[in-house]
């Protein structure tokens, strides 16, 4: 498909003289000068959709024909096809509306570091981890949290930044000697045993109880029993605890180990907190019985959650582990301690995350317990070590960074202060000039906290924190004058839009210094700061061509996106591009997506990103994202894929076995996962991201207070039949028919994007009593707005592949906007065009999108 | 280049009225039966929506004449204090994953063209403007953890900039009662420096602003708006240095910690009536639990699952939350009556009670759940109230509210009058 050129009007949004025929017709009667019912008016509503308020006059319009309320129901009502055909261009325009409304005429506001930035930008600075919990996350689901004018700045922000700041410098600088190392084991058996003891022993005693007053013939009350039905059950219950513990004593693993329950709790180790933070080693000795089922065998270790243990783990990793009771495998789990961080990691049986998982107990009893009568016999565990600190140098880098070159010993004073805090402020700037009156006002800070009696290694933390919450670390500052005359900055600031529908593209544009090239560079593909060799070419003026000498900017793109470090761009962009808080939206239940939990869903997620990755690495052409051969997958993608022969946590390229319904985004687990509410499909949510994501035709939003499907939740009913609910009206069905038969064509995915045979779907109470089940064929005939048609996952991705170049553009004006702050409005319609043909002879590779817009005079001006 | 801290030093935000010390002394002591009592707001923002199907009472039973649904039974013995007011909605509202964000707002999120997000001055916060002169904090907002769903923030300044928020019961107590142990000049001379750090970074930031273009002058206003926030709350912080906080009569103590849900929002209620017990505060503004809450109820479902409810688990489990959030609120209104204030009348009197949401139930954004209570008001109790018109304002009853309590006001957010039908 061609790349179609700029056209030269501005865009808007229009309604069409026909239209007004419509509402004289069906609104006016009642609507108009003389008889404004409501205060409503619409003979004299203008047809162009060019202002805030023409907008919202317009959207009313669109509500109440949705929602069916006007016209009323004793007047005429508009034939089917004719309001049809009305909301479907009313509902257009209005998204061309708002996006007309939204430019902002390539302006760019200066904007804060988001969160994300925030923490990798001090992680560069002071070599720490920051916990950025308190800060606002500054994802919105709708636009970038690269977008300045997104991003706020309040009060207690300024104190969390103080606060922060302080935390990481105090994490940051060590004054203790290099820690020596330790490590220490514990037996598994050792507590658990005493425990199983304790309850057999009551179990026994119990039985015993009850057992007396069998034979006794005496009433129950006498031996202290309620009635007859609780001392016959508590005997009955109690008896198979006897045999099942004193069987379960009797084996020998548990004499040198313990079995670990899969619910609910994790074995735990605690790093005392009198050891010094750094890197350390969890190191566990165990293996599966025989009586796990077949299935591959994984292990999580993580910390205590926010909802505390049992019922939720943070999750740090995971190990496939092919060890056996007979023959246990030692695994190695590297941790980071921080001073305040958790000590206290747990390892377990892999499970559903969450106290929604208590449900599936039965579900994991079948896989652990040959029958009532035997304890859980899943993983088995001799012993549970750590060991550490791991030193690479003393003192640790972070406090290098900060004081190295202090000898805290020889007593310093102001001018180290000086020395320390100039230095400091230059790195957290980011090259931007650091001012003497600035540092003096610094030092007053540490000269205060030194009289009130802090040793220097204090004292100086508290200017170093204010440097954390100034202005010019926490903004990216581009000045447009240096010095900043009054009348320049009048020019640009007036021919700024003020309103809506200014002509863009009237503002002066100045170019970028070197320095804040550099900065928007690295924000835009590292997510953080610039590194020393950015800040280096930028100083030596190296960017741009001299002469003969050839400008090092593309080259250090290749060099940046060849880094580790862009990976938070890559999360950071597809995270909100495809728009995957989706996936956190809802729980799965565990009962009917076993293997979806938290470990699969993460990495899903990274399937995601790595194959993004992957694709720019390799220069595949775009498309290999609709459509590939391959998956880059880990053990754990690979098993719920049902891959074999993949080992290990990384992330790597894997040809899809014959047949099977994998390769690119539709295919992905993730993908699929965000089109279900974490019971069922829902071809809509699917169908509605095809079109946004892939094709780039955006469906108009949908309607607010529109019936829910979830009404239908009782009556057992295919997804089918299910979605023509919303083809019952003509108001629904207008966008309906467009979104849902994309989403129909992957319905042999289910809700977690397993690939089924027939559709399942129940009804069910607490505790998973299942109350109603139903089994249904699937149709999964489907089409495109196109009038293409076609059946199934492959058909639908073969169609939607020969939409490359819509998702070529999609993928631009999206990227264009993460990279500049600013919403990709008409007036980009001459950049977008120009980088979709600079990349088209490279088949929309995403390192030639991105080096095309890196090289654009937009994302180098201010 | 005009700074611009002195616009706000102009602005309305800046000119805090600190009480003469006399007239606190006056407010406990003997002239205090003469003088009106103070008047108290308090907005519980329940979280996601409700169960349609059994919260709202039958809508051809208005005024008097009306029963108790389901959800609301727990509420039997205080029905004749309670009004119920339907068929109000937020004209703007299109986000429903965010149920606390514009309730006490109705702002247009994307009123201001080219900016993703955009609020105004929330309710609670017009009444603060008020009544916050008087007391040590002009209001407080309190909220469970931040892992909770079903919220967003939810009061907002004049700026339109969140409010902080106080994030657990324990320090909310600490807040409020206990007393620093440090001397006081130690802690004058720390308040001096928390100064003194605010004019480093303003002397920079005023660096910074140099040669920028307007709009991003615009942004950094924000950052100098921040730090002038924090400037008046220092120097009220300063004024009230001195006066020893007032002790809760009673038997509020220091709350422990991990309370689960359920408990978590017993003891907050308990602590918002002694905060106005002792007059810490008359603005209170409660974003419950919703997860922690369904947790100690015993029902393993999240809340934003809860809240795509259909026949089945997740419904039981948003009518059991329902009848929870319920008996928690009766539980309230008896702690507030058995407050007696020294005229003889109970804190209930003169407290205005609004327990809702944004979002009617499932995903929906009309027809917000509405209870109101408390005589503060002086809104009609014991009613069940259905607006004519479904798309009444909301911002109708916050604007009752206002003018009830004594807030002089025409007008707020898109309101387009008072609601005649709560006015005794």
């Amino acid at each position: 498909m061609a790349v179609e050129a700029a056209e030269s009007t501005p865009a808007r949004a229009r309604m069409e003289p026909v239209h007004r025929e419509f509402l004289a017709a069906h609104c006016t009667k009642c609507h108009d000068a003389d008889e404004s019912n409501g205060g409503v008016r619409l003979d004299d509503l203008p047809l162009e959709i060019g202002d805030v308020k023409a907008a919202e006059r317009w959207a009313k319009v669109l509500a109440v024909l949705n929602s069916g309320e006007m016209p009323p129901k004793d007047e005429p009502r508009p034939a089917d096809e004719a309001k049809r055909a009305f909301l479907e261009v009313l509902s257009k325009q209005m998204v061309v509306a708002r996006k007309v409304l939204a430019d902002s005429g390539g302006v760019i506001t200066m904007r804060r570091l988001n969160r994300r930035e925030y923490v990798n930008t001090i992680r560069e600075l002071l070599d720490v981890e920051v916990n950025p919990t308190d800060l606002p996350a500054d994802e919105d689901g709708s636009t970038f949290d690269t977008i300045g004018t997104g991003l706020f700045f309040s009060s207690d922000q300024f104190e969390h930044y103080l606060r922060l700041g302080r935390a990481a410098l105090d994490e940051a600088i060590v004054i203790a000697d290099r820690p020596s190392k330790q490590s220490q084991r514990r037996e598994a058996e050792e507590n658990e045993n005493k425990e199983l003891r304790k309850d057999y022993d009551e179990a026994f005693a119990s039985m015993n109880k009850a057992t007396a007053w069998r034979v006794s013939g005496k009433p129950p009350t006498e031996f202290g029993w309620v009635d007859e039905t609780e001392a016959r059950t508590i005997e009955r219950r109690d008896r198979d605890a006897v045999i099942r513990i004193g069987n379960h004593l009797k084996d020998p693993a548990t004499l040198s180990g313990k079995f670990l329950q899969p619910l609910p709790w994790p074995d735990v180790n605690v790093i005392p907190h009198t050891v010094a933070p750094g890197r350390y080693i969890l190191r566990a000795k165990l293996g599966y019985t025989d009586e796990r089922s077949a299935e591959r065998r994984f292990i999580e270790y993580g910390v205590q959650g926010d909802q505390g243990w049992p019922t939720e783990m943070k999750l740090l990793g995971h190990r496939e582990i092919d060890g056996t009771v007979e023959k246990p495998e030692i695994v190695e789990l590297p941790v980071t301690i921080t001073r305040k961080g958790h000590r206290t990691f747990g390892i377990r049986d892999r499970q559903h995350n969450g106290w929604e998982a208590a449900e599936t107990q039965h579900y994991w009893s079948k896989k652990y317990r040959k029958d009532k009568l035997s304890m859980w016999r899943g993983l088995w565990i001799d012993w549970v070590e750590w060991e550490g600190p791991f030193i690479d140098q003393w003192p640790p880098a972070s406090h290098e960074r900060v004081l190295g070159g202090v000898d805290l010993k020889a007593n310093p004073g102001d001018e180290q202060a000086r020395q320390v805090i100039t230095r400091f402020a230059e790195r957290a700037f980011r090259g931007r000039a650091v001012r003497p009156e600035y540092v003096t006002g610094l030092l007053a800070q540490y000269a205060d906290r030194r009289q009130a009696g802090e040793p220097f290694h204090e004292a100086i933390k508290t200017p170093l924190a204010i440097v954390l919450a100034s202005p010019a670390f926490l903004y990216i500052v581009e000045p447009v004058e240096r010095t900043a005359p009054q009348a320049s900055v009048t020019t640009v600031a007036s021919s700024t839009p003020s309103g809506p529908l200014q002509p863009a593209g009237s503002a002066r544009r100045v170019p970028l210094t070197d320095v804040e090239l550099a900065n928007r560079l690295s924000y835009f593909l590292w997510a953080g700061p610039p590194d020393d060799r950015l800040l280096s070419v930028a100083a030596a003026g190296q960017f741009r061509d001299h002469g003969k000498e050839k400008g090092k900017l593309a080259e250090e793109v290749d060099r940046m996106l060849d880094d580790d470090r862009v990976m938070r761009f890559v999360s950071g962009f597809m995270h909100q591009w495809l728009h995957m808080v989706r996936l956190d939206f809802f729980q799965f239940n565990p009962r009917l997506y076993p293997k979806f939990d938290a470990t699969a869903k993460a990495a899903a997620r990274r399937e995601v990103y790595e194959t993004f990755r992957h694709v720019m690495d390799q220069e595949l052409p775009l498309g290999t994202l609709l459509k590939a051969d391959f998956v880059v997958v880990n053990d754990i993608l690979a098993d719920y894929y049902d891959i074999p022969g993949v080992k290990g946590g990384s992330f790597r390229r894997v040809p899809v076995p014959q047949g099977m319904p994998r390769g690119g985004f539709l295919g992905m687990a993730a993908i699929l996962a965000m089109g279900s509410d974490g019971e069922r499909s829902s071809p809509v949510e699917r169908g509605a991201w095809v079109l946004r994501k892939l094709l780039h035709d955006p469906p108009p939003p949908a309607p607010a207070n529109v019936p829910q499907l979830s009404r239908f939740a009782a009556t057992l009913m295919p997804a089918r039949e299910l979605m023509t609910a919303h083809q019952e009206q003509p108001q629904c069905a207008q966008c309906h028919r467009r979104i849902d038969p994309i989403g129909y064509a992957l319905q042999h995915f289910d809700a977690a994007g397993n690939w089924r045979d027939e559709e399942y779907v129940d009804t069910y109470t607490h505790y998973s009593i299942i109350t109603k089940k139903a089994t249904f064929p699937i149709d999964a005939r489907g089409e495109l707005p196109d009038g293409s048609t076609f059946t199934g996952f492959e058909g639908l991705r073969d169609a939607v592949t020969r939409h490359e170049a819509d998702f070529a553009r999609g993928l631009v004006e999206h990227l264009v906007e993460y990279a500049l702050g600013r919403p990709c409005g008409f007036s980009d319609e001459e950049l977008v065009v120009s980088i979709l043909e600079k990349a088209k002879g490279k088949q929309y590779t995403p390192r030639a999108i991105i080096q095309a817009i890196v090289a654009s005079q937009e994302f180098q001006s201010k | 280049m005009p700074l611009p801290r002195r616009r706000f030093l102009q602005g309305a935000g800046s000119s805090i009225a600190l009480p003469a010390l006399a007239s606190l002394g006056a407010v406990r002591g003997a002239v205090a039966a003469e003088t009106p009592r103070p008047k108290r707001m308090v907005f519980i923002a329940i979280g996601w929506g409700v169960t349609e199907e059994t919260w709202y009472p039958d809508k051809t039973k208005t005024g008097l004449d009306w029963t108790l649904p389901e959800g609301l039974q727990p509420l039997a013995r205080h029905k004749q204090s309670i009004t119920v007011v339907q068929n109000v909605f937020h004209k703007h509202s299109s986000d429903a994953h965010n149920p606390s964000m514009f309730w006490l707002t109705g702002a247009d999120r994307y009123g201001v063209p080219g900016k993703s997000f955009n609020n105004t001055i929330s309710v609670d916060q017009v009444a603060a403007e008020q009544f916050g002169r008087d007391t040590r904090f002009a209001s407080l907002s309190l909220c469970s953890a931040s892992a909770e769903s079903g919220h967003g923030q939810m009061q907002w300044n004049r700026q339109g900039k969140p409010q902080p928020s106080i994030e657990n019961p324990v320090a909310a107590y600490h807040k409020l009662f206990s007393d620093e142990k440090t001397p006081l000049e130690v802690r004058q001379r720390e308040l001096e420096r928390q100064k003194s750090v605010l004019d480093v970074v303003l002397e920079e930031a005023r660096f910074v602003s140099r040669g920028l273009s307007r709009d991003d002058t615009d942004k950094l206003d924000e950052y100098f708006e921040s730090i002038r926030e924090i400037e008046t709350r220092l120097a009220k912080e300063k004024q009230w240095l001195a006066v020893p906080k007032s002790q809760p009569q009673g038997l509020m103590k220091e709350p422990a910690a991990g309370a689960d849900g359920r408990n978590e929002i017993r003891i907050t209620n308990d602590l918002m009536v002694a905060a106005f017990q002792a007059d810490a505060t008359r603005v209170i503004g409660y974003r419950m639990p919703v997860d922690s809450l369904l947790r100690s109820l015993g029902k393993p479902v999240g809340g934003h699952n809860m809240s795509h409810y259909g026949p089945g688990p997740r419904m039981e489990a948003s009518q059991a939350r329902d009848r929870a959030i319920s008996e928690l609120l009766a539980g309230f209104i008896d702690r507030l009556q058995a407050v007696k204030e020294p005229d003889g009348s109970s804190l209930f009197d003169h407290t205005s009670v609004v327990l809702g949401s944004n979002v009617r139930s499932q995903h929906y954004l009309d027809n917000c759940p509405t209870l109101l209570t408390g005589g503060g008001a002086g809104i009609k109790l014991g009613r069940h109230i259905v607006m004519p018109d479904p798309k009444t304002p909301l911002c109708n009853v916050w604007l009752t509210l206002l003018k009830g309590v004594g807030i002089n006001v025409d007008s707020f957010g898109d309101s387009t009058g008072t609601v005649a039908e709560l006015i005794a």
